[in-house]
């Protein structure tokens, strides 16, 4: 016992320091006006206060910009979803030269600036005449989420054995038949954690969201609402870190609950 | 029945596998190729953003020979290339710290090892938002912290302050970055078979020796995948240096990142900034490219 007291001892320091940033955005968030600005800071709120909770959500648009992102990373999850499965699919049963080469080639992805993307898609999108609207954003989400989600259900199909399939080839299905009734039925927590991540991915996104929406304020998603609080003339920070729990919070704990199916989309694409 | 059972046949395969990642291409297509086709023509001519859509501009390398003669393009590169170095050591310096302490055998390790990995879930611009905050020049935490250990006698202000403010988004982005190598080096640690370790002990070798010889190296496949990510994730952020610093001041965290939206958006420069972005592409491929090949060869 003695032997495991020091690296649990280790352990909690550890965390404690690392999550502190966490902690101190909750509390400021909670904190009560005064105490902002008081030295030494308040680390454990005795009073705490949700008066900035009300403003954020009542004096300012962080509903809208919640629907905002809502609608935004629903469109990008739900067309990711369609198109990784098929393309996961195909890579995990139908594989020959032509479907590797497709999805090696999402892979690159990874590599492209966010910030070069980000140009030629802006004059698409202007071309288009959809700029600054939520499927603009919601289509820029796609180059993330796409290539990850393919990958992320191609590692979930390859865990699900192929006799199943050939039993309903024997009973008379189709392969796509097969797909359906079968495989999908079967891989369900696979398919609802590659959802919930790519809805956290494009939940997240800043750098597409900023530069596509910038000019429309009433379309703004909360990652651009909360960096556009900052730059007001004086800063209300506990305003901006209830803001900023209010969208953090939901994933934390979404994080905690589903962590070991989350974790299998982080390395997802990265064995390859 | 015999039609429907054809679709099986082995000649079949091969087309449904086209049909099935036919869509995916399509839109990928779409998406990333045409608009990259898009951004290496504009790159080639002197374009700004209001004249886009109009006749297409003659061919030019300009854009290329004015970043490479351009003072602020060469600090860009020199701001990127200081972050990767520095984010990517306390990364993995964290990242495999804490995994090698959740691998260990204690009370509450599950609970640990869900806990270093946590700021993984918060929003980049959160993350920020909230080193931002902390790094605050009247009321921050930190220098109250500093000040109260006796290390800065007057509060800094760290955000308006070149070196200051680099090392602010260093923190940040290693803050935001390092879980993920927490993660992947906790899976590689824990694909070690223990007999290798046991085979070692025989031999008479030391705990430090142990991890010499037998930990590092079986993390070394690990390793190289996360380097990769690592440093192409720091390539290309914009949205915490953004949002803590915007690039400033004078330019001291304008990452080519920074450089390459600045010039777009702010300046209009829509060419030059794809010349620009084209080169960062160019390093990235290049950095992953040699990566991937020695651990592959290794």
């Amino acid at each position: 016992m003695r032997r495991q007291a020091l690296p649990a001892f280790a352990a909690l320091i550890v965390c404690a320091l690392l999550l502190f940033p966490i902690w101190w955005m909750l509390v400021t968030a909670v904190a009560q006006p005064d105490d902002l600005r008081g030295f030494p800071p308040v680390f454990f709120p005795t009073h705490p206060s949700f008066a900035a909770f009300h403003t954020i959500l009542f004096d300012r648009p962080m509903l809208r910009w919640i629907m905002n992102s809502s609608i935004v990373a629903g469109l990008s999850t739900a067309l990711t979803m369609v198109l990784g499965v098929l393309g996961g699919y195909a890579l995990s049963r139908y594989s020959s030269r032509a479907v590797r080469a497709a999805g090696m080639s999402v892979l690159l992805a990874k590599m492209i600036p966010t910030t070069l993307l980000v140009i030629p898609l802006y004059v698409l999108f202007r071309e288009y005449g959809l700029l600054a609207t939520l499927t603009s954003a919601a289509l820029a989400h796609c180059t993330v989420t796409i290539p990850f989600a393919i990958w992320m259900l191609k590692a979930y199909f390859d865990s699900i054995p192929v006799e199943l399939e050939e039993a309903a080839a024997i009973d008379g299905s189709t392969p796509l038949g097969a797909l359906w009734r079968i495989v999908l039925p079967v891989s369900l927590p696979g398919l609802g954690a590659t959802a919930l991540y790519a809805f956290i991915l494009s939940w997240n996104e800043f750098a597409f969201s900023r530069t596509l929406l910038f000019s429309a304020p009433e379309n703004w998603t909360v990652t651009i609402g909360i960096a556009s609080i900052r730059g007001e003339y004086i800063i209300a920070w506990n305003e901006i870190m209830a803001a900023s729990a209010i969208v953090a919070v939901p994933i934390i704990i979404v994080f905690l609950w589903l962590e070991r199916y989350l974790v299998v989309g982080l390395t997802a694409g990265a064995q390859k | 029945m015999a039609p429907r059972w054809s679709l099986w046949r082995p000649s079949a395969r091969g087309w449904l596998g086209i049909l099935l990642m036919g869509p995916s291409a399509i839109v990928v297509a779409f998406l990333i190729v045409y608009p990259l086709a898009r951004a290496l023509d504009l790159s080639f001519q002197k374009i700004r953003i209001s004249r886009v859509g109009a006749a297409r501009l003659p061919f030019t390398l300009d854009n290329y020979s004015r970043a490479l003669g351009d003072d602020a393009f060469w600090n860009a590169a020199l701001v990127s290339l200081a972050f990767v170095v520095l984010v990517t050591l306390f990364c993995f310096l964290i990242g495999v710290g804490s995994a090698l302490l959740v691998n260990q055998r204690f009370p509450g390790r599950r609970l640990a090892r869900l806990l270093v990995a946590l700021p993984w879930a918060v929003p980049e611009v959160v993350a920020a938002t909230i080193w931002a905050w902390m790094f605050d020049g009247s009321f921050g935490v930190i220098n109250w912290m500093l000040q109260s250990l006796g290390f800065i006698d007057a509060p800094v202000a760290w955000l308006s302050q070149p070196h200051q403010a680099f090392a602010v988004c260093t923190v940040a982005l290693v803050w935001s970055g390092y879980p993920f190598v927490a993660v992947m080096a906790l899976a590689g640690l824990q694909a070690i078979p223990g007999e290798l370790y046991e085979a070692a002990q025989m031999d008479g070798a030391h705990a430090w020796q142990r991890f010499w010889h037998v930990t590092l190296p079986s993390l070394r496949p690990v390793c190289a995948i996360a380097l990769v990510l690592v440093v192409l994730r720091v390539m290309r952020d914009f949205a915490t240096v953004f949002v803590i610093t915007g690039g400033g001041p004078v330019g001291a965290t304008r990452s080519l990142a920074i450089y390459t939206y600045e010039q777009a958006f702010s300046f209009f420069n829509i060419g030059y900034a794809a010349a620009v972005g084209m080169v960062t592409l160019l390093l990235c491929a290049l950095f992953s490219t040699l990566v991937v090949r020695r651990s592959v060869a290794a």
